[in-house]
């Protein structure tokens, strides 16, 4: 029982002291906390300052009305009152238009051919053209959803009138061209504003790779101090595993906990973005994604060997893992192999319990798909650090053994009880300078 | 002369540096090929296919039938069939459909009755893509329904097929898209994901080679291969990092406008042209943050930073009219803003020189920027007084 006791007491000293000491680590390294304040802090504000307004409207257009007739007139009149587009130049032919289109000066042209008005007089079907760049989709939206909303509009009333003159009454007009009605919701994101998409797949997205990137830059700057992720296990015979994950993971855990309730719910009230989830469902899924954010950076920052190389290594999988989200492309259309490959990320899966719980408002049974998946990746993940550790602790064994036999022989050379040719004189020369320098950085 | 002997020297000893340490090429060429890679088959099939739709059945009819089998067989979508609306609703809120079509209780009976029964779409806004598609072929499949309604009425009414068209169809849209005619995801997004990431390792792996010099303290040799001038000593070592970046630059162009025939209007070898300027607006981005702030830790940081704006500032999703202005002036800032720019005029309308002319110069500007300052770093390199780690 004393034992115990003892035991225990040791055990919190040595996570207490190792938690401080990667606090420290990453409180006095600048380069981590540039990276924690700006991109933890500043970058969730930043992008929805950027894509607060989120919507594209009045997008100018070039309108070449070759017809002039009262349907023609009425057309135009109407795409300009319409919220998306704006009629910006009328030109009297193509060319011009064209001209105006290439210099960006507007962003679509609606064509009137001359048998436009002359062909519904007849009762026959006119043709209208619309041309649109697509340099951003949203240009080709915009004028799309206008000249499409204001055609059926017009459809409708040349219709009830075609239908009156071959004798039926408006009424009768009427429910022949609308047999069916509809009536259109789009309860989460009513003007489909781009800013709804992206930030509820950002935010999260953010802790992750802000805790992968910090973590990485530690462990690589240890390293290159001569130290090790693992210092203690080094003194402990391989025995305080438990100590290093906990006391290092504790650390980013509580820093990443406070970011991630930051973002997740203090950043979206300052932008009145939509809040629809409940906080404490938030909080749940918070604390699933950050344990899980922390195993996962302790398994991919144990490749990086110099703090330099993940900016190098690391920053393109930021925009990946955003697409992997599934907020653009549907996830229901991914290729299968990297269907599969984003399941290595955690926010593959928070990102979309976010959206669930947070925009869509959900509650917790709707994001069980992906709290599960959350939860089996913490557990590899958790695995994982622990084999890493081991392996780290054993190259490090090595490592220090080899260097001792290093510093035998050079004792040796050095007073004179071996003799080396000049070749192995310079390979000892070459070698005390290593201990050398590994004794001064200890 | 000697300034000549003194740049060939750097390079030298660049070649060997980069030969030494493969995390250049690692950081360089694996991660673009790498993410060409994915850019490239991510999006392969340009427009998504097969996106869940839920229907809720309440008419049970021929009509109700008839309108999901159709509904079912365009290549968008794909129906799934829910009894009642709130498990519709949870599978929505779960994320796994798209968009929800509640067919009314006797739709038939008010069809034929002339009673005009209401259909009701709930749209899932928060899927970009899935969301807008599932949309709009909802929507069209409500017009065809109709159309085919009034067809059947008409035909009774003794009417020949061209009647017909012109009494349900008076108005014809017709679409012309501009510089992606197959509206092709994937060539709109993979066109400018992948010189961005290119713009990103470019950037980082600058700053990273010029600010090793500071932290390994190889700068004092450089400078005194360079025999003390700062200016031999960027020029031996960038042009390594031009001709390669530019090989690889190039090599992307081929492969987005050669290989994977994406849509392309003008002439790809003016695109050259756009991505040499790209690489060297990149390099003087690098060589600007080195120089402001000598600390290769520090460096880093906000060349990443930096960096991961670019794709949101340049516009290709989001036009930049749509943010507010002070972010419009921000993104002049990035040289990717001014690739996207030229790309627009060479490769969606195909206007040559007059339309991107602009461009070039907004490029050229970038050249200035290092030379406000380079003293920094010359100081810097010799006297490596800043922190070193």
């Amino acid at each position: 029982m004393k034992g115990m006791i003892k035991y225990l007491r040791e055990w919190f000293k040595d996570t207490l002291n190792i938690f401080n000491s990667e606090l420290k680590t990453i409180i006095t390294d600048e380069g981590v906390m540039v990276i924690v304040i700006v991109a933890g802090l500043l970058y969730p504000i930043l992008y929805n300052m950027i894509y607060q307004k989120g919507i594209l409207e009045e997008t100018p257009v070039a309108v070449v009305d070759r017809a002039d007739c009262s349907e023609s007139r009425e057309y135009i009149k109407e795409v300009d009152a319409c919220r998306e587009v704006r009629v910006a130049y009328r030109c009297t032919d193509m060319e011009e238009a064209r001209k105006l289109f290439q210099e960006r000066e507007v962003n679509g042209i609606i064509y009137f051919p001359e048998d436009f008005g002359v062909r519904l007089a007849n009762l026959q079907t006119s043709t209208l053209s619309v041309y649109t760049d697509l340099s951003s989709f949203l240009y080709y939206k915009n004028l799309l959803l206008a000249a499409d909303f204001v055609m059926l509009h017009n459809i409708g009333k040349i219709q009830i009138e075609r239908y009156s003159r071959l004798g039926m009454t408006e009424q009768e007009a009427m429910q022949l061209v609308k047999p069916v009605v509809y009536e259109e919701n789009n309860p989460y994101n009513a003007t489909f504003s781009y800013s709804i998409f992206l930030i509820s797949a950002i935010l999260l997205l953010i802790v992750q790779q802000v805790m992968l990137y910090s973590m990485s830059i530690c462990v690589g700057t240890m390293r290159e101090q001569n130290r090790s992720f693992c210092s203690l296990v080094d003194t402990y015979g391989g025995k305080g595993v438990g100590r290093v994950i906990l006391g290092r993971g504790m650390v980013y855990w509580c820093i990443f906990m406070i970011i991630g309730i930051y973002i997740a719910t203090i950043v979206p009230a300052i932008f009145d973005f939509p809040q629809r989830g409940r906080f404490w469902n938030i909080l749940l899924l918070l604390e699933f994604f950050v344990t899980d954010c922390v195993f996962f950076s302790m398994v991919w920052s144990s490749l990086i060997t110099k703090r330099e190389s993940v900016f190098l290594l690391m920053l393109f999988i930021s925009p990946i893992c955003l697409f992997l989200t599934g907020f653009s492309w549907p996830a229901t259309s991914f290729p299968v192999f990297w269907k599969y490959f984003s399941y290595i990320f955690p926010s593959t899966f928070a990102c979309r319990g976010f959206i669930n719980l947070n925009t869509a408002g959900g509650d917790l049974g709707t994001i069980y798909f992906q709290m599960r998946g959350i939860a089996l990746q913490t557990i590899g993940y958790f695995i994982l650090s622990i084999v890493l550790l081991y392996y780290e602790h054993y190259r490090l064994k090595h490592k220090s053994r080899l260097s001792k036999i290093r510093e035998d022989i050079t004792d040796m050379v050095v007073a004179g009880q071996m003799k080396f040719d000049k070749k192995v004189d310079e390979d000892i020369a070459h070698i005390r300078e290593i201990v050398g320098k590994n004794k001064l950085s200890q | 002369m000697n300034c000549l002997q003194n740049i060939l020297a750097v390079f030298r000893r660049e070649r060997i540096i980069w030969a030494k340490r493969p995390i250049y090429f690692v950081g360089s060429v694996l991660i673009v090929a790498f993410c060409s890679v994915f850019y490239l088959t991510f999006l392969q099939s340009g427009v998504p296919t097969g996106l869940p739709i839920g229907v809720v059945d309440n008419d049970h009819s021929s009509l109700s039938r008839n309108f999901i089998s159709q509904l079912d067989a365009t290549p968008a979508a794909e129906v799934r069939i829910f009894d009642t609306y709130p498990e519709a609703r949870v599978e929505m809120q779960r994320g796994r459909i798209t968009s929800i079509c509640v067919i009314p209780e006797g739709m038939y009976r008010d069809v034929s009755a002339q009673k005009q029964p209401e259909m009701t779409f709930y749209i899932n806004g928060l899927y970009f893509m899935g969301g807008s598609l599932a949309y709009s072929d909802l929507l069209t499949m409500i017009n065809l329904t109709s159309g085919a309604v009034q067809r059947q009425v008409l035909r009774m009414k003794g009417m020949n097929d061209a009647q017909i068209m012109g009494m349900i169809k008076p108005v014809e849209l017709d679409t012309h898209m501009i510089g992606n005619s197959t509206m092709n995801y994937g060539a709109y997004l993979g066109s400018m994901m992948i010189p961005g990431v290119l713009e990103m390792v470019m950037v980082v792996l600058i700053v990273y080679s010029l600010g090793t010099e500071l932290k390994y303290g190889g700068s004092r040799r450089l400078m005194e291969l360079s025999g003390g001038s700062i200016g031999v000593a960027l020029l031996g070592k960038l042009i390594l990092y031009t001709i390669f970046f530019f090989l690889l630059g190039v090599t992307i162009e081929m492969l987005l406008y050669s290989w994977c025939h994406y849509p392309f209007a003008g002439s790809v070898w003016y695109m050259f042209l756009d991505v040499f300027l790209l690489v060297l607006a990149s390099e003087a981005m690098g060589i600007t943050i080195i120089s402001f702030c000598p600390v290769l830790r520090f460096a880093l940081s906000v060349s990443s930073l930096y960096t991961v704006l670019a794709f949101s500032l340049t516009g290709f999703t989001l036009p930049l009219e749509a943010m507010p202005e002070a972010f419009q002036y921000v993104s002049a800032i990035f040289p990717l803003k001014h690739y996207y720019q030229f790309f627009v005029q060479e490769g969606i309308f195909g206007t040559g020189f007059t339309g991107w002319w602009q461009e070039v110069c907004h490029f050229l500007i970038f050249l200035i920027f290092p030379m406000l300052g380079i003293h920094r770093l010359k100081h810097a390199y010799i006297y490596q007084d800043y922190e070193q780690i």
